[in-house]
């Protein structure tokens, strides 16, 4: 009974120290404990006690430590750009790099046997399978920011269009920040007007050319996600926009509500004229009885009469 | 006379006296309808004129003294519409095969083999029904897509525009004559072209299921007018103004087939189509098929039911397989119906016990609702009926309803103050206005979308995406916008508008019970907001399980089915409690002779001898030429059934009944002259078989257009191989629920009322039957009017 018992419990913290270690050891910075931990997984292996355990090739292991170092990376690009959202612009290095890093994984058919090779050690042997979580949720981010739509189809750095956006967004806050030094000291709400009005071109550009961007992307392609632009492009739009709306107030003011009220109860008027002078003028509709043949008898129409009294 | 007049109407206008004057004397003098009337034929019982048709619940006392003083007046009395009429404008359908001579020989030459052949060709016409539907369907989706696309683009656009530049009211006016020009058109085919075209179809197409014939229903022409009018409707007031039209198809395709020229064929042949075009309509082949059932159908049977079950998943398939090019991803057949309400998530979406009397509530709000829509509808179609009968009239009316319609959508997007953030919502045309940039007005989303849109979105949108007043205003402007649109002179329907007022009212329901109970998981609005559509539609039109299985169908979700179920029947027992449905309240408003399942209760003191109409215009066995010519050509008496009697010389008295004989194959006879003196002198080439009767269906040409000399009036004519030999009859002592039970479940026409030594005394026809109704106050009597 004892001695399989005994491995387990010996053997458990040690595997475990030891994937710590490997995690580890990819990051860009390691703490002392993790060094000590991956340095206590090497003692247990190189001291050949789990002998008959499958264990990582070295090759796998550089595989898995590329990895790991590049999913710490873009986790911290990722994090760093969280506000405002920067992500596809600064990211997208990061991201292609641990892309190809996970694809080498999956492909890589590793030199001994064929039992032995990288994908199926790292991928597919344990029931969390971390590794393919973790290309999954960068993979999901990535599509739920819909950054593709912002670079080059190559993905090697943003589209022209983004960066012509990207010109016009930044020019439009330097243009709210030039005309905002003036006043700075009186910060009341309905001082911006000058704001409005300096404004007002730069942030029409800008406002149309995002229209325009949305406009083309919702032509090309027809799924339900592809309907938003990338987030970068986005982000930066609805900043300006709640800028220029809530902070400024420079929205168009309610106006027209004169005429819109006459026109509008001129129609609604209408009906009532129509049915007023149908009901007085228009000939009411007879119906011209028809009298049916019956049998006189009074016993019908006692009968009748009886169900009415 | 004037008494009764004023005591019936109940808009009690004085200038009614008057007018029946002087209308009394200038209008020739109509004096016979029921199926006996005083032709020139044989008067078996001649009795005096007795206008008991016309007392609807009046004082009877008085009027017993009236009646006897009154009888020798006779001239037609005018009084306003109201619902107690019949209209002799309504015609019954022969669903009774007339089992001659002819019919027999054809049997005898037809072989078993045939018969078999026969069946299939049923099969193969409800297949193609199924197609031509889906066809039908298809095509007015996507017209009715496009159309409503194109318009709401260009008054965004508009409004759009002008929102910069100021000048709001030209977009209002823009958006208003759009809205009524393009009504313009779908009310003029109607109005003018087609009448039947006119609502949604459904108390049409169940008449006719009823045995009642309505001009023009299943032809088509119809169809052809339907079809490009419904997008017009569709538009501006919304509603899928339903493919119930593509009932009409069956018309097209029974004529292909020589056999099935018949009224009970084509009664079979309608109700597929009915159960196609619900079944297209909503995704929903079951659905579909239990509609035909519960609101159609007055006949059915087994057979019926599978080839009805295949023609509505025909139509499905069609649809579907259609659609699919259409939107481009060819054969994927999965997204069924015009009308997807959407799935919902069922592992969100539970139920627990303590929701359901929340539903039951649901229900009784819906009914209470329905029963306020109809009553407010009844209103107004009475007075359209009385005052707005004129067609410019009506052109008129819905477009100043199409105006309206966008000028309170328009005042309502104008004075909302409810913006909500444009990023990841599916609103189609997002509607700025005064909202801030990258918001739109919330209103606006509400009446810039297509109604089938717009439940979608009320039923699946998550918590919180409408503002409670919005919806609440909405709701309110909608329920009396669809109450005044439906029963215009245009072919939009209930079903679409009435699930919308539904689910809005749900779902701000569902929103004030999260809000009470602080926002607990269950109380998710979207879900009321299906309940609430289940309540409204079914407190409108009250049908249970059909509907349930279509909402079922069309949110392909089972786990609802009971809170369905209990909403549906809730609504429909509150409903009724105060007024009838929608579509039985337009069929008593139009005067139609329709009977229902039973004779009202009350009425078996009442006997065959009281009911039918007498005298009976009846024919000799072998009847002279001109007698014929002249009892058909007689306007005053528009029979459509002659009880044949034995030839007696002695015309006085009264013979025995052999038979029965109709207009239609008397005037076929007439039309191939089938004469007795000319088969002696040998010049009728063949013999008339069962064919020519088909060919003339279902249009026999009018009496007018046969002519016959001087000469051929004298001859006589044989009418014993084409006569019905065994008709039904009843003796006159029958009481009326044992004539009723009778003549409804056969689908007869025509009843002969006889005496113990099998004499004719009298006819019972539809009208005759369906005039006896339980009123408010009893056994009520309605009266034969012209219209």
């Amino acid at each position: 009974m004892a001695p399989p018992w005994c491995l387990c419990w010996a053997l458990l913290p040690a595997l475990a120290l030891a994937l710590l270690g490997l995690a580890a050891a990819a990051g860009p910075r390691q703490t002392p404990a993790l060094e000590l931990a991956e340095e206590l997984a090497e003692e247990l292996w190189s001291a050949g006690l789990p002998g008959d355990l499958p264990e990582l090739e070295p090759e796998c292991r550089s595989l898995l430590a590329a990895f790991a170092e590049g999913s710490a990376a873009l986790t911290g690009c990722l994090g760093r750009r969280a506000r405002p959202v920067r992500l596809c612009q600064g990211c997208h290095g990061h991201y292609r790099r641990l892309l190809a890093q996970y694809d080498s994984i999956a492909r890589a058919v590793g030199n001994s046997s064929e039992s032995h090779n990288c994908a199926k050690s790292i991928l597919t042997s344990d029931r969390l399978q971390i590794v393919v979580t973790l290309s999954e949720f960068f993979n999901e981010t990535w599509e739920a920011a819909n950054c593709a739509n912002c670079l080059k189809n190559s993905s090697e750095g943003l589209s022209n269009s983004t960066e012509e956006f990207l010109d016009l967004f930044n020019k439009s806050l330097t243009c709210f920040e030039h005309n905002l030094q003036g006043q700075v000291t009186d910060l009341s709400p309905n001082n911006y007007t000058e704001v409005c009005k300096n404004c007002n071109e730069t942030y029409t550009r800008l406002n149309d050319l995002y229209n325009h961007l949305q406009r083309m992307n919702r032509q090309g392609g027809e799924s339900a996600h592809s309907a938003h632009l990338c987030i970068d492009v986005e982000d930066a739009m609805n900043i300006t926009r709640k800028l220029w709306s809530r902070t400024f107030n420079c929205s168009l003011p309610c106006s027209d509500t004169v005429p819109v009220i006459a026109v509008s109860s001129f129609i609604l008027f209408l009906p009532i004229v129509f049915y007023l002078s149908s009901f007085l003028h228009s000939k009411q509709k007879k119906r011209i009885l028809i009298l049916p043949k019956r049998i006189q008898s009074n016993a019908n129409l006692v009968n009748i009469q009886e169900k009415y009294s | 006379m004037a008494n009764v007049a004023k005591k019936v109407s109940w808009s009690g206008r004085d200038r009614d006296d008057d007018e029946d004057g002087r209308a009394g004397e200038t209008t020739p003098l109509l004096n016979g309808t029921g199926p006996g009337a005083a032709g020139s034929g044989r008067q078996l019982t001649p009795s005096p004129f007795l206008r008991i048709g016309q007392l609807s619940n009046v004082d009877l006392n008085e009027e017993v003294h009236e009646l006897e003083t009154e009888v020798p007046r006779q001239r037609p009395n005018e009084i306003p519409h109201n619902e107690k009429l019949l209209s002799l404008k309504y015609e019954s359908l022969d669903y009774d095969n007339s089992e001659n001579q002819l019919f027999l020989e054809e049997e005898r030459r037809i072989n078993h083999a045939a018969f078999r052949t026969v069946e299939i060709k049923r099969w193969v016409i409800c297949a193609m029904i199924g197609i031509l539907t889906g066809l039908v369907a298809c095509f007015i989706d996507i017209v009715v897509e496009n159309l409503a696309g194109l318009k709401y683009r260009v008054v965004k656009d508009n409004i759009d525009k002008f929102t910069a530049k100021g000048g709001l009211s030209f977009s209002l006016l823009l958006w208003a004559t759009l809205n009524a020009s393009v009504v313009m058109v779908g009310s003029l085919i109607v109005a003018f072209i087609e009448p039947v075209a006119a609502g949604s179809g459904i108390p049409q197409i169940k008449c006719y299921l009823n045995g009642v014939k309505i001009p023009h229903v299943v032809r088509l022409k119809g169809l052809c007018y339907k079809c490009p009018s419904v997008p017009y409707q569709a538009v501006p007031t919304g509603g899928l103004a339903s493919s119930m039209s593509s009932l009409k198809l069956p018309s097209l395709l029974f004529q292909i087939f020589e056999y099935f020229r018949r009224d009970t064929e084509k009664r079979d042949f309608v109700s597929a189509g009915a159960a196609a075009g619900v079944s297209a309509a909503f995704g929903a082949p079951v659905g579909g098929v239990l509609f035909s059932l519960e609101e159609g159908a007055s006949f059915w049977n087994q057979f019926l039911t599978w080839r009805i079950f295949f023609a509505s998943m025909i139509s499905t398939f069609t649809l579907n397989s259609v659609l699919s090019v259409y939107h481009g991803n060819a054969w994927d057949l999965s997204s069924p119906g015009l009308i997807n309400f959407g799935r919902f998530d069922s592992e969100k979406m539970g139920y627990t016990i303590q929701e359901i009397p929340i539903f039951i509530f649901m229900g009784v709000v819906g009914g209470i609702l329905g029963a306020l829509f109809n009553a407010l509808n009844y209103w107004l179609t009475m007075f359209r009926i009385r005052y707005i009968h004129r067609p410019c009239l009506q052109v008129v009316e819905a477009m100043l309803v199409a105006a309206v319609t966008a000028t309170v959508g328009f005042v309502m997007i104008y004075c909302s103050r409810d913006c909500q953030p444009i990023q990841g919502s599916s609103v189609a045309y997002p509607l700025q206005l005064f909202c801030a940039d990258g918001e739109y007005n919330s209103m606006a989303t509400a009446f810039f979308n297509t109604p089938e849109k717009s439940v979608v979105n009320l039923f699946h949108d998550p918590p919180g995406s409408y503002n409670p007043m919005t919806l609440g205003m909405f709701t309110l402007m909608y329920f009396f916008l669809a109450c005044w649109t439906y029963g215009l002179t245009v072919s939009a329907g209930v079903f679409i508008p009435s699930l919308l007022i539904g689910a809005a009212w749900g779902r701000l329901f569902g929103i004030s019970l999260a809000y009470l109970t602080k926002g607990s998981i269950w109380a998710d609005p979207g879900k009321y907001a299906l309940m609430g559509a289940a309540a409204q539609l079914g407190g409108i039109v009250r049908m249970t399980l059909s509907l349930t299985v279509i909402m079922m169908e069309a949110t392909g979700n089972v786990t609802y089915g009971f809170p369905i179920m209990l909403v549906l029947m809730t609504a429909k027992i509150v409903g009724d409690y105060f007024v009838e449905g929608l579509y039985d309240m337009h069929i008593q408003l139009q005067s139609v002779p329709f009977l229902h399942w039973e004779a009202p209760v009350t009425s078996h003191s009442l006997t065959a001898r009281e009911v039918m109409s007498t005298p009976v215009t009846c024919l000799r066995r072998i009847e002279r030429v001109g007698t014929v010519v002249d009892i058909l050509s007689d306007t005053s008496s528009n029979h459509n059934g002659f009880p044949v009697v034995e030839s007696n010389p002695d015309a006085t008295q009264v013979a025995g009944l052999r038979g029965l004989i109709l207009r239609s194959q008397l005037i076929v006879l007439l039309k191939h002259k089938v004469f007795v003196e000319r088969t002696n002198l040998n010049l009728v080439q063949r013999r008339l078989k069962l064919k020519d009767f088909r060919d003339a269906y279902p249009r026999f040409p009018p009496i007018q257009s046969i002519h016959v000399s001087q000469d051929e009036r004298e001859c006589m004519i044989d009418l014993s191989e084409f006569m019905n030999p065994s008709p039904y009859t009843v003796p006159q002592e029958a009481s009326l629920p044992r004539v009723f039970k009778l003549f409804r479940a056969l689908g007869l026409r025509h009843l002969v009322v006889v005496d113990n030594r099998n004499e004719v005394v009298g006819m019972v026809t539809r009208k005759d039957l369906a005039r006896y109704r339980l009123g408010k106050e009893g056994l009520e009597e309605l009266s034969l009017a012209q219209t």
